[in-house]
């Protein structure tokens, strides 16, 4: 018999998710309040990730970059923009770390290249020439929405429904288990519940309502981080700063436009972010860092979401307002253990690795129901973005 | 801090269709995307609307302000007067699916029709070695709501699939080239373009469909003299 | 018959609607620009011409019914209304004329980015030979 699952949330983790779930036999139902991807995914920097951003305070995280950049790129050619990326030090404590990022990047397999700094400035004309050293890495530039909707679309052709501007408003029970979720559409107004054997929360900065619907204590840290584009592509690869994550420390080329961030700042209602006028300005001068001239680009919008981020305990927000020490991993939670069986939860991780994310989860849940379909997301390609309308 | 009054078209299928005004105080550095996301998480959770990226690039904030079809991530603040009311209506041309939204599924179609491609070579940085970048057009249907052919022909192509068509002829990589000039030469094609140049006008992001129509018109011309010479050869 | 298309219409509600009101909604200027107003005006002048084509036979046809109707339409045609119309007929032209050639320019993918330019000088330059002629009617008259 085929177990249906119901997975709260189309940002880039319920996606890839869907897809993996797919294609281990699962019937899948993704609710999504908004549009796909509108809220964490969607503002994010669209930056495939080499693994060397992590290396330095996070050799785990970085190793599952620099294997899952390798796998998108067979997966999803034509989302991906492969360009490559620099590690470029701007001043003399951004060198001082060069030899302990290359060491990490060799340990955590992540492939890094130093070269000279006039061949950087050759690929890379616009760039400071004051840099002091540059290390060529295998980054990539993909659109976060284009991408979610390509795991989306080959979910959907594998049997998956999709329901978006469906908002959750409360879980369905069955005695002590969770069987189910009640969702409001938003197009009408109209109620109804949806049954499901499995419910994964995959809410993003809201995966603790969702728990609390169970009673369940997630804690979810939702950090925001600013990011401000300006209307000329200055560079034609990811230029990122040789030093352990900043604000402010990475510049992303889409399109004809520049993408400079990020910040990171504890925020306390997801729904609505006020970006502060002083980001923006930070944001503009950290770009005019890495690019004289750089804000002489008109403004080509500036944008804010909350990443959620788990942390263990409040202590952890007050030790480090920035919340730059928390961890970028994610965690996959079997909430039967919290009275709450049938709930899922799956929080935190990053764009780029979704597609492991969800191959955790999945035999999360695989081990909970005794299925035992292996993951397939390795092999299967994924279908061009459009194949989500048609 | 500057207060504006959206005036937003509300309604959809099966709903009457009013306009609402929302008085709003918002920073005025932020732009209007800002300040309807403000609204729907302040005052009104159940207005619908599009959005993911806030910097013009997913194409999904499109809108008609006071009128003219824009992305709201790129309509500033600053641009209205303190007080000011600024209309707010759904693309025109689409199915509307409610509020702000409207179901892009026709422009994707077209999109998926032609095979259309997401990455291009860089030819904006001088020298070096090659790399590639995402195609200017974030398909975000703005040209779609502008063009008045679109409004009375609905089977035509569209600016913004014609414009990508020209893309793949110009740079095939294995497309089909006979499927997509058929596409392009047909009536609902290239030559049902009136240059009303209004999607020149509206698109947020550098791709000028008029010339590519143009373009493709003189390719598909050419191509009528060429291929009698080719028939042939065979 | 028509080819099939690998795709749906734009919108089923549009292809539902009758041709006369989509052809209306053309009339709709709120929020558009010079482009929209170009195409409008060489609608509503190419439709004058049709027009005035069918006015101007009929006219002629009067000379068939003798010298004294002819030169009752002539004394008609001296009055100031008259002249009045023959100023908006010569713009009409003009104008036609002349957006057409920014048409066919445009239409050949020349010129889009000063589309607008385009569309001021055959307005401007329409307005000014329409005045020129309408001197030499009043001179000549």
């Amino acid at each position: 018999m085929t177990l249906h699952v119901v997975i709260i949330g189309a940002g880039s983790t319920g996606a890839a998710v869907a897809h993996d779930l797919t294609l281990r036999g699962y019937r899948v139902t993704v609710v999504e309040r908004g549009e796909v991807a509108c809220e964490t995914t969607g503002r994010n920097h669209g930056l495939l990730h080499s693994g060397a951003r992590y290396v330095l305070n996070d050799p785990p995280a970085a190793r599952e970059c620099a294997e899952d950049n390798a796998l998108m790129r067979k997966l999803m050619p034509d989302i991906l923009e492969l360009n490559g990326g620099l590690f470029v030090a701007l001043n003399e404590e951004d060198l001082s770390y060069k030899e302990a990022f290359l060491e990490a990047c060799a340990q955590a397999g992540v492939p890094a290249e130093e070269i000279p700094i006039k061949e950087a400035l050759r690929l890379e004309p616009n760039l400071n020439p004051r840099i002091l050293a540059a290390v060529k890495v295998q980054d990539g530039v993909f659109d976060p929405f284009h991408f979610t909707l390509a795991f989306l679309a080959t979910a959907k052709h594998h049997g998956a429904a999709v329901h978006t501007y469906t908002e959750v408003v409360d879980l369905v029970w069955n005695g002590r288990s969770v069987s189910g979720v009640k969702v409001r559409d938003r197009r009408d107004g109209r109620e109804y519940a949806i049954g499901a054997d499995l419910v994964v929360n995959a809410a993003g900065p809201w995966a603790g309502r969702i728990g609390a619907m169970a009673h369940v204590h997630i804690a979810v840290l939702p950090v925001a981080g600013t990011m401000v584009a300006v209307g000329r592509r200055w560079v034609r690869r990811v230029i990122n700063r040789l030093c352990p994550p900043c604000d402010g420390g990475i510049i992303v080329p889409q399109r004809r436009n520049s993408v400079v961030g990020t910040t990171s700042w504890p925020v306390e209602n997801p729904d609505y972010i006020a970006i502060p006028p002083e980001q923006v300005e930070a944001m503009l001068a950290a770009g005019e860092e890495f690019i004289p001239g750089f804000r002489s680009a008109p403004l080509r919008g500036i944008s804010a979401a909350a990443r959620p981020l788990l942390h263990e305990s409040s202590q952890l927000v007050t030790a480090d307002p920035g919340a730059r020490g928390v961890t970028r991993g994610f965690s996959c939670f079997n909430h039967a253990r919290d009275g709450a069986p049938g709930l899922f939860s799956i929080i935190g991780g990053k764009t780029t690795t979704s597609r492991l994310m969800a191959e955790v989860m999945g035999d999360v849940i695989n081990e909970a129901t005794g299925i035992t379909n292996p993951c397939r997301t390795r092999e299967v390609p994924l279908l061009p973005y459009h194949a989500f309308y048609v | 801090m500057r207060t504006l009054n959206l005036c937003i078209l509300r309604g959809g299928p099966g709903r009457p269709a009013a306009y609402q005004t929302y008085r709003i105080t918002v920073d005025e550095h932020l732009n209007i995307l800002d300040a309807v996301q403000k609204v729907w998480a302040t005052q009104d959770p159940t207005l619908l609307f599009r959005h993911a990226c806030h910097h013009a690039s997913c194409g999904l904030c499109g809108v008609r302000v006071n009128g003219r079809e824009r992305l709201m991530c790129l309509t500033p603040i600053a641009e209205f007067p303190d007080g000011a009311t600024v209309t707010l209506e759904p693309l025109r041309n689409f199915p509307w699916v409610g509020d702000l939204v409207v179901d892009v599924k026709p422009l994707m179609e077209r999109m998926a029709a032609i095979q259309a491609p997401y990455v291009r070579r860089d030819e904006l940085t001088a020298g070096g070695e090659e790399g590639t970048r995402f195609e200017d057009c974030i398909e975000c249907g703005l040209c779609m709501s502008a063009c008045p052919v679109v409004g009375s022909d609905s089977a035509y192509l569209g600016p913004s699939p014609l414009a990508m068509i020209k893309r793949l002829l110009e740079e095939p990589r294995g497309r089909d080239i006979r499927s997509l000039c058929l596409l392009a030469g047909d009536a609902h094609g290239a030559w049902r373009c009136h240059s009303v140049m209004e999607c020149v006008e509206v698109c947020p992001s550098h791709v000028d469909p008029s010339q590519a129509i143009g373009w493709l018109r003189r390719y598909l011309i050419l191509r009528g003299r060429r291929q009698p010479a080719e028939a042939q050869r065979r | 018959m028509e080819r099939s298309l690998p795709y749906r219409p734009v919108s089923e509600h549009v292809a539902r609607t009758p041709w006369w009101r989509r052809a209306a909604a053309w009339a709709d200027l709120h929020g558009r620009r010079e482009g929209w107003l170009a195409f409008i005006l060489m609608r509503l002048t190419g439709i004058g011409l049709v027009f005035y084509l069918f006015l101007h036979l009929t006219v002629l046809s009067t000379l068939a019914r003798g010298p004294q109707a002819w030169d009752a339409f002539i004394a008609l045609a001296r009055s100031p209304l008259f002249v009045a119309f023959d100023g908006v007929l010569i713009f009409g032209m003009l104008y036609h004329g002349l957006n057409g050639l920014r048409v066919i320019l445009l239409g050949l993918g020349v010129g889009s980015r000063r589309q607008a330019e385009l569309f001021w000088g055959a307005f401007v330059l329409s307005i000014v030979l329409t005045a020129v002629a309408v001197r030499m009617i009043l001179m000549m008259g």
